[in-house]
């Protein structure tokens, strides 16, 4: 997947942060220059004074202080005021950035099926490094650039010569820091990394803790975790030696032009240099080079790296892939010999399965769990792409489809935090959003009125964490009903609801106009359909209940178990599992009665009080003339 | 432990580096307090001797050793914060390990702490535990969401606290240079000193005024990001909702909707900085001009020479120069801000476990007075040795609770658990583990492979190379027959990868996940095994296998029960009600009951 098809520069992001707003740029320039106006004056008052007081002209010093004072307080106000243009560059790259790592996040996990792990530290530290690392580097170096122009300015007014000794040292400890910068850069990437495993893994820690402590599993665990924690603090300690390096290059470019006038300054005074100029060199370096040097290598180098690597990673994470737009939908759905496997090497899920289902059709998918169903179901969602073959909605392949032509609720309901009416009117937004009339009719034919009651009406803020999962599932139902899908794919959608819930559900649906496949969680969901497609491995057979029970052995075997239960309405109202003869019967007589499935499966409503016998382990034994058999199933299902 | 205790326990974790910090930064602050004067010398040796003088060469030895010093220092100080957040991480890991899930279950001080953030704890624990029905519920609603308020502590809570030791020593030695630059003035000239301190309280009500404001503004930005990250993590878990829904583009609005309110709050840190940056600016210069104009008027005067008047004028600025000491007081509050949130998950007293191993018994399980909030009231239960017990009961009865006060997973507030006459609480952690095993409604996976996670990552660990572990599909023995025995081999083999799929890259369904989780526990080798609710999202042929091979399990089994099914297979159904066991006999002579066929509708 070519995740990376257009690499942006994080130093074009800046730049591009900073130029779409020319006016906070313009401003936060002639602030600075303000703020800088001290450093211009400063060594020129202080030559000038010092001059003056030994000279004993102590109104003409007092007069060059005055002089430095003015343009102090200048100062003073081009500091304050440079916040309000800085803010105004850096907010809106960061809700550009919280915007981009939510897109990327969201995108990233309905493309993938997973939430990713890493989209909440994004979110809450790498975006907030970049913010307060950008505003300071932006500081950084607009004081950099004006104090040491301030301070050269002052300097080759004063006493020009001294800008020999100055600028060399200077510029060779920018140099040293420069040369620096791949391998900081480096390392400071080791570290990022190093902290995100450390969040990946917290993250799996915090949810599966139960789990681990019931397995034992603690110290194992914590030992994986201890070898990441380890490995972050060797990065961390890279990091910290190469700071060590920088501050050599500080000491390069800050100390030695002091060291520089210092001994040049017997020279200077026998070439005509006053003391108060000596001084006033000195000041320059001393409070305006040295500072601006030190500011600008230690924010450069800590968390000018740091944003330069955090803000790529970002980029690099949070991109989105292009995906077309939806085209249309709408009529029968076709699946013309479609396989599909997890992985090249993986045993395919779906083999060469052919299918039609009419608008209108009403279709249960039954089989074994693990079998594939889900798999079908994202199939014909066109949220998987078969490795082989083609799913067609009406004329549209299925990954085209618009959402607006079906839906799909898979096991784990969705609902999020907001009102009910939000959660209901989910699939309606683009149309009409549906009144309380509306709501009220799909509730009640549902089943959620009860529920939509208790949680206080349709305006109520629902909290998620309170539902329980059938109470989701009712949520989630309840909006698909509402929702303008001819297509409406059920993937085990009310397995958290009671037999009798579900049946309600179910009847719902089934009522709606349009198609309805129910991937089903109890076999009552399949004698309620009108055609029943059973999977059992990579084989497939279609027709309806009664049709399969004589002709398809899995799906006898299937149904017994199901309905076996079956002798007391009430159980089966209850769990369509109401058992009452003794385990070890079940048991003794497995076996025997493998050879009388006719007798089971000759009665439709299933009341049979012995339970049958179980799946033997491969099934493919069950169907002895598989082969043959496999052939009149696949035209079966092609026509 | 409170905050500040975990910084002063943060500050001993930098050890050596620690110390190392206080001699490297005393040299450096010393030096940088003796430098000014020492270039004073030096100029007005200079200035009287011309290039005879030796002054300029003491100034170049001081410049070397406060070189000396910065480098060590700035290593110190990275290194020191390396070592006591890589500790604080070890300590929080291994503490959230061993609170395991009854943390949450018990009511500790602790955990209803006076602040916001401890109240936030105790659902990250409780999550992960299972105490009734209700929390089991909490914990499959809102793992995600919990999940991240772990990861910020074990992630940013602990760095921030691993500043501590840098910070303390640090926001000492920062304090010398100012303190030595007052010192120097008063040496210097006591006029310069007096004017000097006029100007100190303008100084330290700035420096008060920022750590105040800015914890408060910055609290409210950090909620509202809060509430985005809330958001964004329950779309994700709903990731599949949304791409059939195609709603991806709406639910991204959804959440970014506290953005401008987030921007808000943003500008308002800007002002605060802004107000902050005026005054210092403002303070800072004035004091050195003010310096200045006294030190010009003693030169006139005659009572200080020309380097003297260029020492004050640094002095001033050394003395005046808070940066350092607000930096580092802003590092520390940092500190003791990343100490709090530890502190109520290391705060919280771990269950003890005892030393014995459990005698060679059949693995009876007796309940004896049991008593845990909020339903169970003084419950007795045998769950004989070897034999399967089903525990039914009304939704809310205290089912997934009863399994958790099993193995420990939830602790008694009274009464006693005992394993083949032991008491739970006197096993070993290892004895326990390796005596009881467990099965949940939904499995929580680990390990790198689906083998690894069968196999419970208690198999020996992987070698380092991790795409080497996973070319090599070969899955243990033990991992496959168990994978067979949950009926799991089949879809397990359909995986990208086989039994080399690392769990999180295998699209699972609830039903999958299940009969992981019950391979896992019959790969588990103790004579114990609970199962609550451990396959309710099974079809009926899986289910049916599976119990059969239940039935066949020598091991004592307590299992959680919602089917008829289930409960005829056990040897005994406990049916739970009233917080006891109300009856505990053979299904069959049960289901005579309306009352107990009532509890299965």
């Amino acid at each position: 997947m070519s995740r990376r098809r257009r690499r942006l520069s994080g130093g074009r992001v800046l730049a591009g942060a900073v130029r779409r707003r020319p006016r906070e740029a313009t401003l936060l320039a002639v602030w600075s220059a303000v703020e800088a106006a001290p450093v211009l004056v400063f060594g020129r008052s202080v030559a000038g004074a010092t001059d003056a007081f030994l000279t004993h002209r102590t109104g003409t010093g007092l007069a060059w202080l005055a002089a430095l004072a003015v343009a102090a307080a200048a100062g003073a106000v081009g500091s304050a005021a440079a916040y309000r243009p800085l803010a105004g560059i850096v907010e809106p790259l960061r809700d550009a950035l919280v915007r981009q790592v939510v897109r990327g996040a969201v995108h990233e996990a309905v493309r993938t099926g997973r939430p990713g792990d890493a989209a909440v530290a994004r979110l809450t530290q790498h975006v907030e490094i970049v913010r307060d690392t950008f505003a300071g580097l932006l500081v950084v170096i607009r004081g950099f650039v004006f104090t040491l122009a301030s301070a050269l300015i002052g300097l080759s007014a004063l006493l020009p010569v001294t800008l020999l000794l100055v600028v060399p040292p200077v510029a060779l400890g920018l140099g040293l820091f420069l040369g620096m910068v791949s391998r900081a850069m480096a390392r400071q990437r080791d570290l990022i990394l190093a902290e995100e495993r450390i969040a990946g893994s917290s993250t799996a820690l915090a949810t599966g803790l139960r789990d681990i402590v019931a397995c034992g599993a603690e110290d194992a665990r914590s030992a994986k975790i201890g070898r990441l924690i380890d490995a972050q603090a060797a990065a961390a300690r890279s990091v910290a030696r190469i700071a060590a390096g920088r501050t050599i290059a500080l000491a390069v470019g800050g100390r030695l032009p002091l060291l520089a006038i210092v001994a040049a300054a017997p020279w200077l005074l026998r070439h005509g240099a006053t003391p108060g100029a000596v001084l006033g060199a000195l000041t320059y370096v001393l409070q305006g080079l040295t500072p601006a040097l030190h500011t600008a290598i230690r924010g450069l180098g800590g968390s000018g790296l740091r944003l330069a690597v955090t803000l790529g990673r970002l980029i690099e994470t949070g991109e989105v892939p292009a995906v077309p737009r939806p085209a249309g939908g709408g009529g029968d759905l076709r699946l013309s010999r479609v396989t599909f496997a997890y992985g090249p090497d993986a045993e395919p899920v779906i083999d060469d399965l052919s299918l039609t289902v009419p608008d209108g059709d009403h279709l249960a998918i039954v089989g074994p769990s693990g079998i594939g169903k889900s798999t079908l179901a994202l199939l014909v969602a066109g949220l998987l792409t078969p490795s082989r073959g083609t799913v067609f909605l009406g004329g549209t392949p299925a990954s085209q489809v618009a959402p607006e032509f079906r839906a799909l609720i898979p096991q784990e309901a969705y609902v999020f935090g907001g009102t009910l009416r939000d959660n209901l009117g989910y699939l309606r937004a683009d149309t009409a959003p549906p009144g309380d009339a509306e709501l009220d009719a799909a509730a009640d034919a549902v089943g959620l009125t009860a529920l939509a009651e208790r949680l206080g009406g349709y305006d109520a803020r629902i909290d998620p964490a309170t539902l329980s999962a059938g109470e989701r599932q009712l949520v989630a139902l309840t909006r698909t009903y509402l929702s303008p899908a001819r297509l409406v794919l059920l993937d085990e959608a009310t397995c958290h609801l009671d037999a009798a819930a579900e049946e309600r559900a179910e009847a719902a649906f089934a009522a709606r106009p349009g198609s309805l496949i129910v991937i089903a969680h109890r076999m009552t969901s399949a004698r309620r359909a009108r055609r029943v497609l059973m999977l059992d491995g990579t084989r497939a057979w279609l027709g309806g209940h009664e049709d399969l029970l004589t002709r398809c052995e899995p799906y006898r075997d299937l149904h017994g178990h199901w309905a076996a239960d079956g002798s007391e309405p009430a159980q089966v109202a209850g769990d369509a599992n109401g058992d009452r003869s003794q385990p070890a019967r079940v048991a003794g007589r497995a076996n025997g009665d493998r050879s009388e499935p006719a007798r089971v499966a000759g009665d439709a409503d299933g009341v049979d009080p012995v339970a049958r016998a179980y799946l033997p382990d491969d099934a493919r034994h069950v169907v002895p003339d598989g082969a043959d058999r496999q052939e009149e199933v696949i035209r079966d299902l092609g026509g | 432990m409170t905050a500040s205790g975990l910084v002063i326990r943060a500050v001993r974790d930098g050890g050596a580096w620690a110390s190392l910090l206080a001699v490297t930064s005393l040299v450096r602050a010393g030096a940088e307090t003796l430098l000014p004067a020492v270039l004073g010398l030096a100029v007005d040796g200079v200035l009287r001797d011309g290039g005879t003088s030796t002054w300029p060469l003491a100034y170049a030895a001081l410049v070397a050793a406060a070189t000396a010093g910065d480098v060590l220092t700035e290593l110190a100080i990275g290194t020191s914060a390396a070592a006591a957040t890589a500790r604080m991480r070890h300590r929080f890991v291994r503490r959230l390990l061993a609170l395991g899930p009854s943390a949450g279950t018990r009511r500790s001080p602790g955990g209803e702490g006076p602040c916001g953030v401890a109240r936030r704890a105790s659902p990250t624990v409780r999550a992960a535990g299972g105490s009734g029905d209700e929390s089991t519920r909490g914990a499959h609603t809102s793992p995600g969401l919990a999940a991240g308020d772990v990861t910020s502590r074990a992630v940013t809570a602990t760095a921030d606290t691993g500043l501590a030791p840098s910070a303390v020593v640090l926001a000492i030695t920062a304090v010398l240079p100012p303190v030595g630059g007052m010192i120097a003035l008063l040496l210097l000239d006591p006029w310069l000193a007096l004017t000097f301190a006029l100007g100190l309280p303008v100084i330290f009500a700035v420096l008060t005024a920022f750590v105040r404001d800015t914890s408060a503004i910055v609290g409210r930005y950090l909620a509202v990001q809060g509430v985005i990250a809330a958001r964004l993590v329950e779309a994700l878990a709903g990731n599949r909702t949304v791409a059939a829904a195609g709603t991806a583009d709406r639910e991204i609005t959804r959440i970014l909707a506290p953005l401008p309110e987030l921007a808000e709050h943003g500008h308002a840190t800007w002002r605060v900085q802004a107000a902050t940056a005026g005054r210092g600016t403002l303070a800072l210069p004035l004091l050195q001009i003010a310096v200045l104009a006294v030190a010009g008027w003693e030169v006139a005067a005659g009572r200080l020479t020309a380097g003297g008047l260029l020492a004050a004028t640094q002095y001033a600025g050394l003395g005046a120069d808070i940066g350092p000491v607000i930096t580092q007081l802003g590092r520390l509050a940092r500190a003791r801000a990343g100490a709090a949130r530890l502190a109520p998950v290391l705060d919280r007293e771990p269950p003890a476990y005892g030393t014995a191993s459990p005698p060679e018994g059949p693995g009876r399980l007796e309940f004896r007075g049991v008593s845990a909030a909020p339903v169970l009231d003084g419950l007795d239960l045998t769950v004989p040795g070897g034999r399967a017990v089903a525990v039914v009961g009304r939704s809310g009865s205290g089912k997934s609770l009863l399994a958790a006060l099993a193995g420990r997973l939830a602790e008694p507030d009274a009464g006693e658990v005992l394993l083949d006459g032991v008491p739970l609480r006197d096993l070993s952690r290892t004895a326990l583990r390796r005596a009881i095993g467990y099965a949940f409604a939904r499995p929580v996976l680990f390990g790198a492979t689906i083998a690894e996670a069968i196999t419970g990552g208690t198999a020996p660990a992987p070698p380092a190379d991790r795409s080497g572990a996973a070319a090599e599909a070969v899955p243990a023995a033990c991992a496959m027959r168990a994978a067979c025995a949950a009926q799991a081999d089949g879809f397990i083999r359909r995986l990208p990868a086989g039994y080399g799929t690392p769990p999180d890259a295998a699209p699972l369904s609830g039903g999958e996940l299940q009969r992981l989780g019950l391979a896992r526990a019959f790969a588990h080798p103790g004579t114990v095994l609970v199962l609550d609710d451990a396959t309710s999202s099974l079809d009926t042929v899986t289910e049916m296998r599976i119990g059969d091979i239940l039935t066949r399990d020598p091991r004592t089994r307590l299992i959680i029960a919602h089917r008829v099914t289930t409960a005829a297979r056990a040897d005994l159904v406990a049916w739970l009600d009233g917080g006891r066991i109300r009856a505990c006999a053979p299904h069959r002579e049960l289901w005579a009951d309306p009352e107990y066929r009532a509890v299965f509708r």
